[in-house]
């Protein structure tokens, strides 16, 4: 595992290459982090929404806009519990992948 | 005994600056969870520095030059002498004092490619060094960095927001908090693979050059050791000074801000580094931060700071390219030039320690805001502050 040395060669800008950036890979960069990061977020955000059942927080947050919110009546059911740990196993999932690109003796 | 002298001092410094590194970018990692209060300030640390630690292990090949083509190494190129590696490396620990000392995030690689570029201009003229791949890997990228994970993290608190009802759904916060442990966790992790991993080259290369191992052969164990440990202890220690700017003074960061910015750094500095396309640590998370400022209300970005940021990060070259010049100059004459060198470096290095020490930031002061930003914060984030206020606060029809 240790004191082995992998030379990385020095990447050639390939054709079509302008100011000697790939531009192709950075478009690539930008939709894979963009695709990745908001479907992460969204079904975390989808997650805790469901798992509150509709309640919201009795605590406003810094707007005031929920300041009547604590009266609200929470409807948790097997559906929407089922629900919410799908979507937390959507960034569960992302994280291992995310282990797995980090750490080079998985590749 | 020349020889070894200079080998000895740069492994000195080259772990001198892989301590600045973890020290410099804790915040990149961990400010948020600090700011928002889901990681205690010391926790926090902890955490990062173990994970900076196993990334150190589990990361070790090295590159195959110092400065990544940035210099014209190798065939019918200069010769990168133990003494210009030295000198490069003065100019990035300098460097990375003095943003740490202006609470600025800056990026040590930067730093490190300055230094060199300063003392192969110094050693070997101007053609030594490969400007048009400066450019594309230095400049351009250090645009791009910041927009990709600035308008990425921006959609992604939008949506956030959006789906819980602005935070207010029950235990909403308290999950984003959770979120944003684990995604900054990511980071820290990544940044312990990558970052050590430059310092291991920088010494091994040094001992390459100056003959003490085979060419070809990877870093001894003793260099990933030091420098797994330099780097975890710098971690540890904390640029808390950086860390406010991160996590306070640039937005003031709420928790699903925190967790759409560290998702969306942690996505983008993945993901760019394993399609070739590498981009720094460090630009990468603070434009995700104030694309999550932008996410939430346009107005609370604070842009006095983002300016005295991207200053910095223009003369991050320029200057490290200065002292490490310098530094090449006094160096390269004689021993006693080298020796003073070192010694002016380490006095240079204890000064801004020691002036730090009159206006300290700690772990227990690193979420107070201060004078610049307190004002701007009624300005921009309260909203109904006030009539004085009504000229700059963006309307959001509430």
């Amino acid at each position: 595992m240790f004191g082995q040395l992998i030379i990385r060669p020095l990447t050639e800008a390939p054709e079509g290459a302008f100011l000697g950036v790939d531009w192709g890979a950075f478009v690539v960069v930008f939709a894979v982090a963009l695709l990745a990061t908001v479907a992460v977020v969204v079904f975390y955000a989808l997650g805790l929404r469901l798992l509150a059942g509709g309640a919201l927080d009795p605590v406003a947050d810094s707007d005031g806009t929920a300041a009547t919110a604590g009266t609200t009546v929470a409807r948790r059911s097997g559906v929407r519990l089922a629900g919410a740990y799908t979507c937390f196993a959507v960034g569960a999932a992302a994280v291992l992948y995310g282990l797995y690109l980090i750490i080079p003796q998985f590749h | 005994m020349d020889a070894f002298l200079t080998v000895t001092l740069v492994v000195v410094i080259a772990l001198a600056f892989d301590f600045t590194n973890g020290f410099h970018d804790t915040a990149n990692a961990m400010a948020t969870s600090v700011a928002t209060g889901a990681l205690k300030p010391k926790v926090a640390v902890t955490i990062s520095a173990v994970l900076n630690l196993v990334g150190a292990f589990l990361s070790t090949e090295v590159a195959k030059t110092v400065s990544d083509g940035i210099i014209r190494e190798g065939d019918g190129g200069v010769r990168v002498t133990p003494t210009m590696i030295f000198a490069g490396l003065v100019g990035a620990v300098l460097w990375n004092l003095t943003t740490w000392y202006l609470g600025l995030p800056s990026s040590s690689s930067h730093a490190l490619f300055g230094g060199l570029i300063g003392a192969a201009i110094i050693g070997a003229g101007f053609d030594s060094v490969n400007f048009p791949v400066v450019l594309s890997k230095i400049v351009l990228p250090a645009l791009l960095a910041p927009l990709v994970a600035g308008v990425v993290a921006l959609l992604a608190t939008y949506a956030a927001y959006r789906i819980t009802k602005m935070a207010s759904t029950r235990g909403s916060e308290a999950g984003f908090r959770h979120g944003q442990t684990v995604s900054a966790s990511l980071v820290s992790l990544a940044h312990g693979t990558n970052d050590a991993q430059k310092t291991m080259g920088v010494i091994t290369l040094t001992l390459i050059a100056a003959g003490y191992q085979g060419s070809g052969s990877g870093p001894q164990f003793w260099v990933i050791i030091s420098c797994a440990l330099a780097i975890a202890l710098g971690t540890y220690v904390g640029g808390w000074r950086i860390m406010r700017t991160v996590g306070k003074r640039i937005i003031d960061v709420k928790a699903p801000q925190g967790f759409a910015a560290e998702t969306s750094s942690a996505a983008t500095i993945l993901i760019s580094s394993h399609l070739g396309f590498a981009l720094s640590t460090t630009q990468v998370t603070s434009g995700s931060i104030v694309g999550a400022g932008l996410g939430k209300k346009l107005a609370s970005v604070h842009w006095g700071v983002v300016g005295k940021i991207a200053t910095a990060w223009v003369v991050t070259l320029p200057a490290a390219a200065l002292v490490g010049g310098l530094a090449a100059w006094v160096a390269s004459g004689s021993t006693l030039g080298l020796i003073g060198v070192a010694v002016a470096a380490l006095a240079g290095g204890l000064a801004f320690f020691y002036f730090a020490r009159k206006h300290p930031v700690n772990h227990k002061n690193v979420n107070e805001t201060d004078e610049e930003t307190r004002d701007a914060e009624t300005v921009g984030s309260t909203a109904g502050a006030g009539a004085a206020a009504s000229t700059t606060r963006i309307d959001e029809g509430k």
